[in-house]
């Protein structure tokens, strides 16, 4: 260990209010040396940020620039430099658009009924009493926990129209559901069993948020009369504001990437009218082995989520 | 909420550094030694089918000390892209299924060995024992890519009691199948007139799947989707307008069955609410396990000039670029399988050699024997490279023709302008385009 002082300038140390000395800097012994010193936190990072460039920043680059090429893998011609055509196709594709609307049906329903009957419960589990609470956080969560491949193919059976659990049970009612037969019905159904499906997670996350909040803003507001509705609009709702910004974000861009419902439970149909943007470019790269068209569409809805994340953002920043 | 101190993080952390070590190690050796030849072989058996397959691999692996196959099983519908980015990246496996639809797109990419070697060499195979129209599908220019294990056609499955109850039996009073468009209008109707059941309507007849019921039937019309050399799509010809026609007829018409579903009215034969309905004889093992279900199982009837109904194959194919006992050791494990094929039409599947299906152990199996009857007409759907693009503007013409959203004129003719399309991306000029 050197006992050369690396800045020569600093003050020499001291003396307290106490008459305690500060060590200065220098004197707190480091493992070795002064790279160590210097670039030692970058190697506790260095295990993630490996894997960070390996399997993000690289895919992302390379994705990038397949999107400027013409590759499809059972061409007879080799793939060559096209620029921007893979994105102008998608300009003038009618599967896109439509691919796009769909996804925009799905995020526009999914994530106001996700958030707000996540919201709603968080709500109202948190006023039972707390011994109670997490049977009935647990209730909620289960589903999350099922495959998305076993969750689809119950609910596949449940929404047959003809065949299926739900029609049976509504017909007592007189009423009858195209449930996924119908290209205007099917996608609220993936939408109901989404919500059925994903709301777990910001209700748990909710809950969290809720229990940070201090006991002594109730009661001060209690005082001032703010109870019942009240006192959540002035009260709880600005206080969870950053969790529900986190909550939101969350569920939009995964709503963006909506999959494996649309996949599992309506394989797209009817009509093409639940094939969402990720089932589009799925099927683009992986079944027709498009690939640089695929790698266009997926930057096209990486822009969209980054987009309105920032938005969000925007919207939410604490005033 | 969890905590955790950091001595039992740390302590947590060698546990797990410790697992994978030990789990690295494990699979690094493997079992046997040396000598042992290691034959991957994937395939997308992931149903009852798999059970069977996994049973045989097991039967060779103990026959055969000296090679070791490990199978591995993915469902189909991702199956054939993680074959094809496995094939690309030069880590196929050694032996692969391949259904005969995406057969064409392997062998055009050059990731089949072609055969012709082995069959003809010593421990050969008498290629003459295979069905002529099942061996046609991967014979290219005289050389064999694949050996089809099976075939799995297309049959109608009925319902036993409904017949009894609706009175469509024979002189001694067993259900009669019907073979022709009358006798089937005239089963399906009185099965729907028979009303209600506990658990719903009852059906004469249901479309368990548009693509495979569909492609069977247009068969019969004589449809072809593509003009021999490939550059004519035939997909909107009368032919095929004619078959769309029949099956719309009978929701609308006839109403004897129910409006068009994706997928899943199988259930609806399962719950014991339909007459007769036509899938595939890999669905048979699910009939069986189902006591209370009294099936019987026959030809798809004739509802146009000709007798035709759907079927595919599973190919067993080599991978290009192994070595000589790799090699040796696959093609002794896809004799063995071929050879054995039986055991594998006990699962639900028509074995492809003549020899074996003339035996009497396969003529005990009742849905199995009957479907085989129509293995001579029956039809694969065209392989090309563009296959799975084609088959989704077919899937989505038939949605919108049977949902009566349009007409089956239009929307086959619409199918086939997108299929043209198609074609042009993959360099292919279609007809239409050579007077311009």
């Amino acid at each position: 260990m050197s006992s050369h002082n690396p800045n020569p300038a600093a003050p020499a140390p001291m003396p307290s209010k106490y008459g305690l000395q500060r060590k200065a800097p220098n004197e707190i012994k480091a493992p070795s040396g002064r790279f160590f010193r210097r670039y030692g936190g970058y190697l506790f990072l260095l295990p993630y940020l490996i894997l960070f460039f390996s399997f993000l920043i690289l895919p992302l680059v390379y994705g990038f620039w397949l999107s400027l090429v013409d590759y499809e893998m059972l061409s007879p011609e080799a793939p060559g430099f096209v620029g921007l055509d893979n994105y102008r196709e998608a300009m003038n594709d009618s599967y896109f658009w439509r691919a796009m609307k769909a996804t925009a049906l799905y995020v526009g329903m999914a994530v106001p009924l996700v958030i707000g009957l996540a919201l709603l419960m968080a709500v109202l589990i948190d006023s039972l009493p707390e011994k109670r609470q997490g049977f009935y956080r647990l209730m909620i969560f289960m589903p999350t926990m099922i495959t998305i491949t076993v969750a689809g193919l119950v609910w596949r059976w449940f929404y047959h129209s003809e065949f299926g659990l739900l029609n049976a049970m509504l017909e007592p009612l007189g009423i009858w559901v195209p449930w996924l037969t119908d290209p205007n019905w099917a996608m609220r159904s993936i939408v109901l069993m989404s919500v059925w499906w994903t709301a777990g997670v910001p209700l748990v996350i909710l809950m969290a948020g809720l229990k940070q909040i201090p006991t002594s803003y109730y009661e001060a507001g209690a005082i001032d009369g703010a109870i019942g509705w009240r006192r959540f609009v002035y009260i709880t709702l600005p206080l969870l504001r950053p969790i529900l910004l986190f909550v939101v974000v969350l569920t939009i861009i995964g709503s963006f990437q909506v999959f494996g419902q649309t996949f599992i439970i309506t394989e797209g149909g009817p009509e093409l009218a639940t094939r969402v943007i990720m089932h589009y470019i799925y099927d683009t790269a992986f079944n027709f082995y498009r690939m640089g068209y695929g790698s266009a569409l997926s930057w096209l809805l990486f822009v969209v989520i980054i987009t309105f994340s920032l938005i969000q953002f925007r919207v939410f920043r604490e005033r | 909420m969890l905590q955790l101190r950091l001595p039992q993080l740390k302590r947590l952390f060698l546990l797990a550094l410790t697992a994978a070590m030990v789990g690295i190690g494990l699979s690094g050796c493997g079992r046997g030694g040396q000598d042992q030849v290691t034959i991957r072989f994937w395939n997308g058996f992931t149903g009852p089918d798999g059970r069977t397959m996994l049973a045989m691999v097991r039967k060779f692996n103990e026959e055969n000390p000296d090679v070791r196959v490990v199978m591995q099983r993915m469902a189909w519908n991702t199956y054939y892209n993680k074959l094809f980015v496995a094939g690309l990246g030069g880590r196929a496996p050694e032996l692969f299924v391949l259904q005969t639809d995406a057969f064409t797109r392997f062998q055009r990419a050059d990731f089949i060995q072609p055969l012709n070697a082995f069959i003809e060499g010593e421990y050969g195979l008498d290629m003459s024992d295979f069905d002529d129209n099942v061996i046609e599908t991967v014979l290219h220019n005289g050389e064999y890519f694949a050996i089809p294990l099976d075939a799995y056609i297309l049959g109608m499955y009925y319902n036993r009691d409904l017949f009894r109850r609706a009175g469509i039996v024979d002189e001694y009073g067993e259900p009669l199948a019907p073979t022709t468009r009358e006798d089937f209008l005239l089963a399906a109707r009185r099965i729907r007139d028979l009303g209600r059941t506990e658990l719903g309507d009852t059906w004469g007849f249901v479309f368990a799947e548009l693509f495979n019921n569909l492609y069977g039937i247009a068969t019969q019309f004589g449809a072809e989707f593509f003009s021999e050399d490939g550059r004519e799509v035939t997909i909107n010809a009368p032919e095929n307008v004619a078959a769309v026609e029949f099956a719309l007829s009978l929701i609308q018409e006839h109403r004897v069955a129910p409006p068009i579903e994706a997928m899943d009215s199988w259930i609806g034969f399962r719950q014991g609410r339909v007459g007769m309905v036509f899938q595939g004889i890999y669905m048979m093992p699910d009939l069986e396990r189902q006591q209370t279900l009294d099936f019987g199982a026959a030809p798809i009837p004739t509802f146009g000039p000709q007798r035709g109904t759907w079927m595919g194959s599973h190919n067993l194919c080599m991978s290009v670029g192994l070595d000589e006992r790799e090699a040796e050791a696959a093609w002794r494990f896809m004799r063995f399988l071929s050879d054995n094929s039986l055991d594998w039409a006990e699962g639900g599947q028509v074995p492809v050699r003549k020899s074996l299906r003339e035996t009497e152990r396969f003529q005990e199996m009742y849905a199995q024997s009957q479907f085989a009857k129509q293995l001579e007409y029956a039809q694969y759907v065209p392989a090309n490279v563009f296959v799975f693009e084609y088959l989704e503007q077919y899937n989505l013409a038939l949605e919108r023709a049977l949902r009566a959203r349009t007409t089956p004129q239009q929307a086959l003719d619409e199918a086939a302008a997108n299929i043209r399309e198609i074609m042009r991306r993959y360099g292919i000029t279609p007809r239409e385009d050579d007077a311009t």
